[in-house]
């Protein structure tokens, strides 16, 4: 059975206005289409990383599978039940790290983990969850209201980890996390896909789900742009190359973006890097001396998943002449 | 199960921020000292009884007329709509409802468990006061009309609860904190002062429109009085006063407890006689129920349809 089920899902914003929206005049303009015609599946026992970058609709998806936001149009199914009609149910059985929530300030670490349980009716023991994510003693026995960002994010996950949910929804889990905080955070997903979860979570970091994911789905601007697996993703990019060029004199990179093969072109730094086809390589060197500009040096790398994200996620690459 | 937990979970947020602390000295020092002062001080000994304070206050020929039930009530309102205003529109302004929410907790467990949550806090501290309001009689030997204040007492809570219902519903129903804490003052100012204007406005309004329209009759001078009696008393302050008035004394003398001295000459007679159906003690103490029961509910179907 599919954990998630997305099928033609819409959401547009600012048309659905209440009473008291009503009294004031809403323009076109006010009407913003999050998501549009989303749908995707994921099984029982993925771990499904969904990627895009900031505003992509990401977070617009995942209240849908809370039920803190309706589609418009089109039907949410989590773990077998309708998202918006069933939705304590899909809690019951999910646990939810949220974006742009906030502890709350009064309440010990501790609180707020027994009060996890509680709602979920489980019997885990709250320090056994607290320190399974990081937290001290002395942590837990605080109020929240003095946690700092990667405390209180340790602190939500702690709160989706009770009752040993069979989903994990987890929105950008990382935000806030150093390095190691991060990495941990990686040990506790895989953990919770060995003991047989499915995980659903969301970045704009693509180091992030590399190490982890089984499959990805990538976004862009509320449409999805790919969903596959990290190994066929890279398979279908194999071919591709990065041209690591240093120039002198002003190239004209939209010449060099015309050229047969070519699916993204940017600085970086003061070197131009072109994610081109491996056959391409010599037309592109040419068509950026030809454009009046030298190059001095230049290196190849072959595509890595980062140079694939931005081939996908870049927005300039649907003006590129196939 | 959920509804409990969240409301046991906002009863214990009213205890850590003191906000229960202050509501409990501030009605320990109303309800409490007040009496302390009035038995202790203004009237001691023999031949005083609870009616003295807590019954009503009306000058001969009813020019002027006083109740601490009245004052009461003017604070009980303001400090319930204060505690509730804000209870979901701020957690879902900061982001605690997503935490919130992200447990297998409904809508409906979050707004009613706060109803719950904020009724406890503005009761309990209410209580307290009546507590010691209630011993400082006994002790400086004053006669307690036990059934009447009890009845008062309950009366309060109700008052307290119809607010708080209020609060939560303006809470559930804005889309900014703002917008919660102007409607809170706007209806308050509704229910404490304009109120009797619109239960004058409104006959008179219709008078004004059946004297354009043909074949419509004005109301008469009785019709009038009696309208505007039943549109004052839809005012959960106004219910509450002279159900309480009703504690002390008939059920007429209940309803024109404050009356103009024109409306009650038109009235006795009439009210003496038999008491209108929308006008009796049951119906009024309906109203004021209904004021509990109503604002949460829409309160619940505004917030249930919207997008955090």
């Amino acid at each position: 059975m599919a954990a998630i089920e997305l099928d033609g899902v819409t959401k547009r914003f600012g048309d659905d206005s209440g009473v008291l929206d009503s009294l004031r005049s809403s323009t076109e303009a006010d009407v913003v289409t999050a998501v549009r015609d989303l749908s995707f599946t994921v099984e029982e026992g993925e771990v499904f990383g969904f990627l895009g970058p900031n505003g992509a609709g990401k977070s617009t998806t995942i209240n849908m599978l809370l039920d803190f936001v309706r589609p418009t149009s089109g039907t949410v199914r989590v773990l077998g039940h309708d998202a918006q009609k069933e939705s304590v149910a899909v809690r019951r059985r999910t646990g939810v790290l949220p974006e742009g929530y906030d502890v709350y300030d009064r309440l010990t670490g501790r609180e707020h983990v027994e009060f996890a349980i509680e709602s979920k009716e489980s019997d885990d023991d709250p320090d056994e969850l607290l320190s399974r994510v990081g937290l001290s003693q002395e942590d837990a026995d605080r109020r929240a209201g003095g946690y700092s960002k990667g405390m209180s994010q340790r602190l939500a996950l702690a709160m989706a980890l009770a009752g040993s949910p069979d989903l994990l929804i987890l929105d950008e889990p990382s935000s806030g996390l150093d390095p190691a905080g991060a990495r941990e955070m990686r040990d506790i997903v895989r953990a919770e896909a060995d003991r047989g979860a499915t995980v659903f979570f969301s970045s704009h970091v693509l180091g992030q789900v590399e190490a982890v994911c089984d499959r990805v789905g990538i976004l862009r601007e509320g449409e999805l742009i790919a969903e596959d697996s990290l190994d066929s993703l890279r398979d279908k990019l194999e071919s591709e190359s990065v041209l690591r060029l240093e120039v002198d004199g002003d190239a004209d990179l939209d010449a060099v973006r015309a050229v047969s093969g070519v699916s993204s072109v940017d600085y970086d730094g003061d070197k131009l890097v072109v994610a081109c086809e491996s056959d391409a390589k010599t037309s592109v060197i040419e068509a950026v001396e030809s454009s009046g500009a030298t190059v001095a040096d230049f290196e190849t790398d072959s595509a890595s998943l980062e140079d694939i994200f931005l081939a996908y996620t870049e927005d300039d690459r649907e003006e590129v002449p196939a | 199960m959920t509804l409990e937990s969240v409301a046991r979970k906002d009863f214990r947020d009213a205890i850590r921020s003191r906000w229960l602390m202050g509501l409990t000295v501030f009605f320990a020092l109303l309800i409490g000292g007040s009496t302390v002062l009035f038995y202790g001080v203004l009237l001691k000994g023999a031949g005083a009884n609870s009616e003295s304070l807590f019954g009503l206050t009306t000058a001969p020929g009813g020019l002027f007329s006083f109740s601490y039930a009245g004052m009461l009530g003017f604070v009980l309102a303001l400090i319930a709509l204060v505690t509730a205003h804000g209870s979901l529109i701020d957690e879902r302004e900061s982001g605690s409802l997503k935490l919130l929410l992200s447990l297998p907790n409904s809508r409906r467990d979050v707004v009613f468990g706060k109803l719950i949550g904020r009724t406890l806090v503005v009761v309990a501290s209410m209580l307290v006061g009546f507590v010691i309001a209630l011993f400082a009689m006994l002790f400086t030997g004053a006669q307690v009309a036990f059934v009447s204040f009890a009845g008062q007492v309950a009366l309060s809570g109700l008052l307290a609860t119809a607010f708080v219902s209020i609060g939560i519903w303006l809470s559930a129903s804005s889309n900014t904190p703002r917008q919660a804490l102007f409607g809170t003052i706007g209806l308050y100012f509704i229910f404490a002062v304009l109120w009797s204007t619109v239960a004058t406005g409104i006959p008179r309004l219709f008078n004004w429109a059946a004297g354009k329209v043909p074949g419509i009759d004005p109301m008469a001078a009785e019709q009038i009085v009696l309208t505007r009696l039943f549109i004052k008393y839809l005012n959960p302050l106004r219910a509450y006063e002279t159900l309480i008035a009703q504690l002390y004394g008939s059920a007429a003398a209940a309803r024109l407890f404050k009356a103009g001295l024109q409306e009650s000459l038109v009235l006795d007679p009439i009210l003496q006689e038999s008491i209108p159906v929308y006008l009796s003690g049951p119906f009024i103490l309906v109203v004021l129920l209904a004021w509990i029961v109503i604002p949460p509910i829409l309160g619940y179907r505004s917030f249930q349809k919207s997008d955090l």
